[in-house]
């Protein structure tokens, strides 16, 4: 044992107390409470997705003669096929959802403000390539519906002013949904995106690591002497991290069981559906669209996200102005009714 | 505000964010599975049809039932769209405040479907009606049963109330209930009225006013159908607006479900049997083998049923005769005879050339026949091919029609033709009498071409060499030697004991110059 020890530490001169201090970074105590752990269930999600894509990606045919039977091949014929593609869809769904979550909870708890308020932007950035990944997905598996949603996005985007024509012929590789979208959707959703979600995401929790969790103390920790103190992260929140990635693992493996990920009608150019829809995430967005003239709408979402980007200088500002305002606490309940509202709103209606 | 009350608003938001979550991916659950058929789908009942489904709910629940789980349902489409009738209609009546009409003819269908109406109408399913005045039907009418009614010869105990005989059950219920009835209307007066009498123009209104006024009602006002010709869905239904056929014989209603007229067993209502059991052909055939492993793959449920591209496992009848396919942009055809390039209906195998209203050509001038025809036999072949072609290499294909040409020459010249040839020397001869089934040889000759000789001819159509071979051209050979030339011969014998040699000497030449055939000489010469 001591001959391998000692070829690996003459290879990797990383001692076990140097590997412990980097490892073991103090956990305030309130992450003892397991809902303020759900920032690592985005990364969780992410790695499912990882192995699962990879999984699918070995029968996957990026071609649109041959993109919808190799979904079908997958579904129906490859061994365990539909329990990866439903595990990929419902981890998808599960992801956005839990970004949106530690988002909201970083929003709250004003986690964004200075020195995190990069970090902030780089999560925003990360949401905003999180979303990107679902809609080049969503579009891989070529039914009626993924065709047209992408034909209405490449629309959306072609109403953007001056450079709407050409996101629009970038994102298309072409004027219209063409033999090469396909194969350009499947290296953004397979290689580009991912790549560069594994980049930010390594920055992003870096920046954690380095500007430590912002730390919070409750009345009820304080009272039982718990407040202010810090814990091991291993194993104490290793553990709690582990026990949370099974659960999730149990209830992606209900869903992808109950409800596995099925396939509409494959597309077909020629027959525009009666109904068309985004998948859910970008509901509130579809939404929004038909609430405002093309133009009109575009910019104010537009605006929105910019907004979103540079919310932590934004409050900044407006905290120096008003001393204690928590104008930034209202706009988030504000925003969150919106999101949940005009989703709800998109998917009870047909049009 | 403090950490605690953000830590409130934080849960409570995201509490009603995962709320939503949970009941959007509900609805897109709900909305994927109707979208792939796997579940049935929204309902969606018009004003109009609003009180019918109610109270009909209650009355017919499974009328309801199964409208529930069609497309019209979904659509939009209630009773009152197919009901509906004008007031002109013979058989209109007031229903709470609704003009209807309780038959639902093509060209009711046609409001909305008029390429499907219009393809039917030039098809042979829609002049399966013409049976009516066919052999089939004297069969039916006259031997099995009888044209008129007739007094019970001995009473029926239990039944005090049976006082007269219906003869024409048997066709009711069986050869009309495939082909269709004439839909009569009971008179106040006089027989029965049917679409003779009310002479309907084009639009389906009767021009005989004369008749309408003598059409019998019910208390309600409502005109009485004759009980012997309806209930009816036969394919040639001959309607009182003077279209022929029955959509729902194939759509059955009220679900009009695509994916049962996508499956054999739905053709198999009248497609089977002994005289065409094409439906137990199919189940022999590799066709039928591959279509009940791989059923559950083929899509049946899927709203476009393409060849090529929803599914290719296996065919059904729908499949090779009607369905849409990769190589004719996906278009159905309401008319299965346009890819069938012979009919083995009658006797000897016609091949399948027709004219502009869809019938078969049988003049014999080849410049004629040429000037007569609208759609040659030889194009409803390559529309055939075009599907075989989804599955099978040209090369396979082409040798299998070969092997299939041949096989209709070889009956129709060693056993259908001289059948007939020998029938018609005898009754030329009147050794037999003009009635149909009244002598053996009348029978002995049906079961020949009509059950034995189409078995074999069906068979070998769709590749099911059991069919082909045992219950196919064995029986016949076996019919045509052991029965049919010694029956004939036993006739000749007779008529010579009668003292009409000259007469019978000629029949026995034509039976004679049969049987030195080349292909016969085995039976007597070698």
């Amino acid at each position: 044992m001591n001959t391998v020890g000692s070829w690996l530490k003459e290879r990797i001169p990383v001692s076990g107390s140097q590997l412990r201090e980097f490892t073991n970074e103090p956990v305030p105590n309130h992450l003892k409470h397991w809902w303020f752990c759900l920032g690592g269930t985005p990364a969780y999600l992410f790695v499912i997705q990882i192995v699962t894509g990879i999984l699918l990606a070995f029968y996957y045919e990026p071609s649109s003669s041959t993109a919808y039977e190799s979904v079908r091949y997958i579904t129906h014929d490859v061994a365990y096929g539909w329990y990866f593609r439903s595990l990929h869809k419902w981890a998808a769904t599960l992801m956005i959802a839990s970004i949106i979550l530690h988002q909201m909870r970083v929003y709250f708890t004003g986690s964004y403000r200075k020195p995190r308020d990069l970090n902030w932007m780089i999560g925003m950035t990360l949401l905003v390539l999180t979303l990107m990944t679902g809609f080049t997905g969503y579009s891989l598996v070529y039914e009626q519906l993924s065709y047209w949603g992408a034909t209405v996005g490449a629309n959306i985007a072609d109403m953007v002013p001056v450079l709407g024509p050409f996101m629009k012929r970038m994102m298309l590789a072409g004027d219209s949904y063409g033999e090469q979208t396909l194969s350009r959707f499947f290296i953004l959703h397979a290689a580009v995106l991912p790549v560069s979600m594994v980049f930010l995401l390594v920055v992003h929790i870096s920046l954690i690591r380095l500007q430590g969790v912002t730390e919070f103390q409750f009345k009820k920790d304080q009272a039982k002497g718990e407040g202010g103190g810090h814990f091991a992260f291993f194993p104490d929140h290793f553990l709690m991290e582990i026990f949370i990635g099974l659960v999730l693992m149990i209830l992606l493996s209900f869903l992808a069981t109950v409800v596995p990920a099925n396939m509409g009608p494959e597309a077909n150019p020629l027959v525009t559906p009666e109904i068309i829809k985004p998948e859910w995430f970008f509901y509130v967005a579809f939404r929004w669209l038909k609430l405002f003239s093309g133009t009109a709408a575009i910019l104010s979402m537009g605006l929105i996200v910019f907004v979103m980007f540079l919310w932590p200088f934004i409050d900044a500002a407006i905290r120096r102005r008003w001393k204690g305002s928590e104008f930034s606490v209202w706009l988030g309940i504000l925003a969150v009714f919106a999101l949940i509202g005009l989703t709800l709103w998109e998917a009870f209606v047909a049009h | 505000m403090n950490l605690e009350i953000k830590k409130v608003i934080i849960g409570i938001l995201g509490l009603l964010f995962l709320a939503s979550l949970v009941i959007v991916q509900f609805l897109e659950v709900v909305r994927r599975r109707e979208e792939t058929g796997l579940s049935s789908h929204s309902i969606s009942v018009p004003d109009s049809s609003r009180s019918c489904v109610d109270c009909h709910q209650q009355q017919n629940p499974g009328i309801i039932a199964h409208w529930e789980g069609s497309t019209h349902a979904e659509k939009g489409v209630g009773c009152v769209e197919c009901h509906q009738s004008g007031e002109s209609d013979p058989d209109t009546f007031d229903h709470y405040g609704v003009d209807i009409a309780t038959v639902v003819t093509p060209l009711d269908c046609s409001r909305c479907h008029p390429t499907e109406a219009a393809e039917f109408a030039q098809s042979h399913h829609a002049a399966g009606g013409n049976i009516l005045a066919s052999l089939d039907n004297f069969l039916a009418e006259t031997v099995e049963g009888f044209r008129g009614s007739f007094n019970p010869h001995s009473p029926t105990p239990g039944r005090p109330d049976i006082q007269s005989v219906n003869g024409m059950s048997s066709s009711l219920l069986g050869c009309q209930q495939c082909h269709g009835s004439k839909v009569a209307l009971q008179a106040t007066e006089g027989q029965a009225i049917t679409v003779d009498d009310l002479a309907p123009g084009p639009d389906g209104i009767p021009t005989n006013v004369e008749a309408l006024s003598r059409i019998k009602t019910d208390a309600n006002g409502r005109p009485l159908f004759d009980p012997g010709t309806w209930p009816n869905t036969g394919i040639g239904r001959l309607n009182l607006d003077g279209s022929s056929g029955s959509c729902s014989a194939c759509h059955s209603r009220h679900d009009f479900s695509p994916r049962r007229a996508r499956q054999p067993e739905n053709c198999a209502k009248c497609h089977l049997g002994p005289d065409h059991p094409q439906k137990e052909i199919f189940e022999e055939s590799k066709h039928g083998v591959a279509y009940r492993d791989l059923k559950d793959k083929m899509n049946l449920d899927g709203k476009d049923w393409v060849l090529g591209e929803d599914y290719a496992q296996a065919p059904t009848c729908a499949t090779c005769h009607m369905s849409g396919h990769s190589r004719n942009g996906g278009k159905v055809t309401h008319d299965p005879g346009e890819r069938i390039s012979w009919t083995n209906r009658p006797p000897v195998s016609l091949v399948l050339d027709t004219d502009i209203n869809g019938k078969v050509v049988k003049e014999t001038d080849p410049v004629k026949r040429k000037a007569l025809i609208h759609d040659f036999a030889i194009d409803k072949r390559k529309r055939m091919k075009n599907v075989c072609t989804h599955c099978h290499t040209p090369d396979y294909v082409d040798a299998f029609y070969s092997q299939y040409d041949d096989f209709l020459v070889l009956f129709n010249e060693k056993f259908a033709k001289p059948g007939q040839a020998i029938m018609k020397a005898l009754s030329d001869e009147e050794f037999i009498s003009k009635k149909q089934f009244d002598e053996e040889i009348e029978w002995t000759w049906f079961y020949l071409w009509h059950h034995e000789g189409r078995r074999a001819r069906h068979g070998a159509s769709m590749m099911a060499p059991d069919y082909t071979h045992w219950h196919g051209m064995y029986e016949v050979a076996e019919r045509f030697y052991q029965e049919l030339i010694p029956q004939a011969r036993e006739i000749l014998e007779h008529a010579r004991e009668d003292g009409q040699d000259e007469a019978a000497d000629r029949v026995s030449s034509v039976i004679n110059g049969i049987l030195s055939r080349p292909e016969h000489s085995w039976f007597e010469n070698d």
